[in-house]
């Protein structure tokens, strides 16, 4: 009989778990390179105890919320009118392909530079990063939504407005939210290299504030936070890409 | 939407044309004009001047080298690693059971953030930088790997079985070439990843590379120099990604073919 | 005359991923002669394209017996090839390299290789193919790449599965006449697995009727027809009423499983 899932899915993460206490203990990894599982557990406790990790938190994450949430509203507006009215598309468009092979994180030094060592600079930073793939995620949803359905609404009475909105917007949903998949990744890389580079606040801060003072588990507790908010985020955008789009089969 | 004639294609195309013409001559206008700041963004002109100095000091040249040498070390030891292993977690269901989790939580997260783990390990030099790099671009490769090694046709599989094939020629006879498409796919993610991961480390750890280059000119507010840098990466990458296409369709002349079917 | 390819008593239990087992052969005894050409016929899910892969080597063999020649099928292997429906050629390589592949495993002087693999292109009618992508081909074109990559290998036994099933009607009437053009001029033992009537009469020497799930063999009806019988043989009165007689027995099956539950399980 197999074993229940969940077991089997935690097994392999325990094994891990059990492997990295004991290696820096036994002697066979310098603790001071690779601290033990249960230092790096006190060190995150000790932190969030404190309220200095949830309150880096909380700086990083609505940093993150406000310049990804205003690249989703500004680039799906964007990529939907691009798609539907070709005037727009041939007059921003080319500007908008020049900038694709740009990678997201040349732009951060840019922002520092017009915007200073602040939230600023980071909010925008993460701003510009996202608006590319949801553009060009809400633009390829548009113009993928078949031409009999729009032709249909038309048919029935629909204005081009209508159509617009309640044809072609949700027709665009399933490119458009796989787009903001990617952006939320690139979201969270955006925001942890604005915080390296400009400091100040933020779990990136935190990341190099532990790190140059030697408090390595500490900093190694911080690195992990990052790592599992990144992942939960994708999880949870997921669940709710799926409940969204739960009529497409 | 509207059916486009012959007539008005030839328009947008204009048009599109006519747009970026614009948009860079309005760009050098309002620099020259003062309207803004020059620190903050220089005028095209300038950049380009800034272009020519490097390439002819012979700083553009290092600098380009530096960063695709350690970009393709990163990337040719993420490939190494990470074909292999994704072909592993297709095929053999221990290393999958075992792993599967740890791949899933590992490819969404920021793997930049992991940077100053990587220069406690390895000390502040290109060893830490490399090791970032192949580290964010090997887990698109895996995934991609894993996922075209295990979609193999089963009836084309029993084919081969038929014709004799041993298990260990089914490996490189079939499973291989099968999955050549999807491995394609992931070796493409990896690349801008690559990219992207080398002028980030640059930025972060200063001093030499493309990424070095933007970071000096931010910080000693020298804005021809930081958009030279961005404009150099710009065609870095649009170059990297034309050759890869190049390479895609030649290698995959076959599966091309199928494609426009 | 003794049994080439023998089974006694097979039962197959199909087990998916999820879901619930269920059973897709339950005792089936089949005796095939050598040299004969036997239809597997019957509706969709009665089992014909599982005892055909458990012939081949496939599928393992729990409950019954097989023997091919006298000696227990242990796996899949070239002196029993095999066709299947959608193709299953190799997309990255040429007409000419998908057939060569079961020749480069037999290890071959190359220069035999060659000749052999072109041959075999000229048996097919596929001349002036052989650099062309499977991709670049027609369903027609490509099924018969696969038939002669499976004769490439010359084995005794030919398998079919529904091998012209996703052909258009006309395409799959030129290959049935290129079918008997090969076995007449090779005779060798063919089992083909098809659900319809009219293509099992035509072809085969003996037809074996299958119930609907769980399969079983219901029937085994001789078609007794002129040896070198070409498409007149279909206008004869004979052919038709075996078409007839069998359609009824296929028929009453068909409907069971039209009836039967939804239930997920290859044929």
């Amino acid at each position: 009989m197999r074993p229940p899932l969940v077991i089997s899915r935690i097994t392999p993460v325990v094994i891990m778990a059990v492997t990295w206490e004991l290696a820096p203990r036994l002697g066979g990894v310098n603790p001071d390179f690779l601290p033990s599982l249960t230092m790096v557990a006190q060190a995150w406790w000790r932190s969030v105890a404190t309220g200095e990790l949830p309150y880096h938190a909380i700086v990083s994450l609505a940093n993150l919320a406000i310049g990804l949430l205003a690249s989703i509203a500004i680039g799906t507006l964007l990529g939907v009118l691009m798609a539907w009215h070709p005037l727009l598309n041939a007059t921003v468009g080319p500007l908008v392909q020049m900038t694709f092979p740009i990678p997201r994180t040349a732009l951060v030094p840019v922002m520092i530079l017009w915007l200073g060592l602040g939230a600023a600079s980071k909010i925008a930073a993460i701003f510009s990063g996202c608006l590319l793939p949801v553009i060009v995620s809400a633009y390829n949803g548009a113009r993928g939504v078949e031409p009999t359905l729009i032709w249909s609404a038309l048919a029935l009475g629909a204005s081009r407005r209508q159509v617009l909105w309640e044809i072609a917007l949700p027709g665009a949903l399933p490119d458009l939210m796989a787009g903001i998949r990617t952006a939320i990744a690139i979201a969270f890389v955006l925001m942890v290299t604005s915080e390296f580079l400009v400091g100040g606040r933020g779990l990136g801060y935190l990341i190099s504030f532990t790190g140059d003072a030697g408090a390595y588990a500490a900093m190694f507790s911080v690195v992990l936070t990052v790592a599992a908010l990144g992942f939960l985020a994708d999880r949870l955008y997921l669940h709710l890409m799926t409940q969204i789009l739960r009529w497409r089969e | 939407m509207a059916r486009v004639t012959p007539l008005r294609s030839w328009y947008l195309t204009a048009l599109r044309g006519a747009s970026v013409v614009a948009f860079f001559l309005a760009w050098e206008l309002v620099t020259r004009v003062g309207a803004i700041r020059p620190f903050l963004l220089p005028a095209p002109s300038l950049i380009l001047d800034q272009l020519r100095f490097e390439l002819v000091s012979g700083e553009l040249v290092q600098a380009i080298q530096g960063t695709l040498l350690r970009m393709f070390g990163g990337y040719a030891i993420a490939v190494a690693i990470g074909v292999p292993f994704g072909i592993l977690l297709a095929r053999v269901a221990p290393v999958r059971w075992f792993f599967d989790p740890l791949v899933s939580i590992a490819l969404p997260m920021p793997q930049i953030a992991f940077l100053p783990i990587f220069i406690l390990w390895m000390g502040v030099g290109d060893g830490a930088k490399i090791a970032l790099i192949a580290f964010s671009s090997i887990f698109p490769i895996i995934v991609q790997t894993w996922a075209g090694a295990e979609g193999i046709d089963k009836f084309m599989a029993w084919s081969a079985q038929s014709l004799g094939v041993g298990k260990r020629a089914f490996l490189w006879d079939i499973v291989l070439p099968a999955a050549m498409p999807q491995i394609f796919n992931g070796l493409q993610i990896a690349l801008p990843i690559a990219l992207l991961s080398t002028v980030v480390v640059e930025m972060l750890m200063g001093g030499s590379g493309v990424g070095g280059s933007i970071i000096d000119g931010m910080r000693l507010s020298d804005s021809p120099e930081l958009f030279a840098g961005i404009v150099t990466v710009g065609v870095l990458g649009f170059l990297l990604d034309r050759a890869m296409d190049r390479l895609r369709r030649r290698a995959l002349a076959w599966h091309q073919e199928s494609q426009a079917d | 005359m003794s049994a080439y390819i023998h089974c006694s008593g097979i039962s197959h239990m199909y087990r998916p991923a999820h879901g619930k087992e269920v059973l897709a052969l339950d005792g089936v005894s089949l005796d095939i002669g050598e040299r004969e050409f036997m239809a597997l016929l019957g509706p969709s899910g009665c089992g014909k394209s599982t005892l055909l892969y458990m012939i081949g080597g496939f599928l393992p063999v729990e409950t019954g017996r097989l023997t091919v020649g006298n000696a227990p099928v242990t796996g899949p292997g070239p002196e029993r090839g095999i066709v299947f429906q959608h193709f299953a050629l190799f997309p990255w390589k040429t007409v000419r390299q998908n057939i060569l592949y079961g020749l480069e495993k037999k290890s071959l002087p190359r220069s035999e290789r060659e000749q052999r693999a072109q041959h075999y292109i000229d048996r097919v009618h596929l001349s002036g193919f052989e650099s062309a992508y499977p991709s670049q081909l027609s369903g027609g074109m490509k099924q018969r790449v696969a038939i002669a990559r499976m004769l490439a290998v010359e084995p005794d036994i030919l398998l079919m599965d529904e091998p012209f099933g996703a052909l258009d009607a006309q395409t799959r009437e030129l290959m049935h006449e290129e079918l008997l053009a090969i076995v007449r001029r090779t005779p060798r033992t063919v089992v083909f697995v098809t659900h319809d009537v009219r293509e099992a009469v035509y072809l085969a020497d003996r037809v074996a009727v299958m119930t609907a799930r769980p399969g079983r063999i219901k029937e085994i009806v001789t078609i007794d027809k002129p040896s070198c019988a070409g498409g007149d043989f279909m206008r004869t009165q004979a052919y038709r009423d075996k078409v007839d007689y069998l359609w009824h027995l296929v028929r009453a099956e068909a409907l069971k499983t039209e009836r039967a539950p939804a239930n997920r399980a290859p044929s």
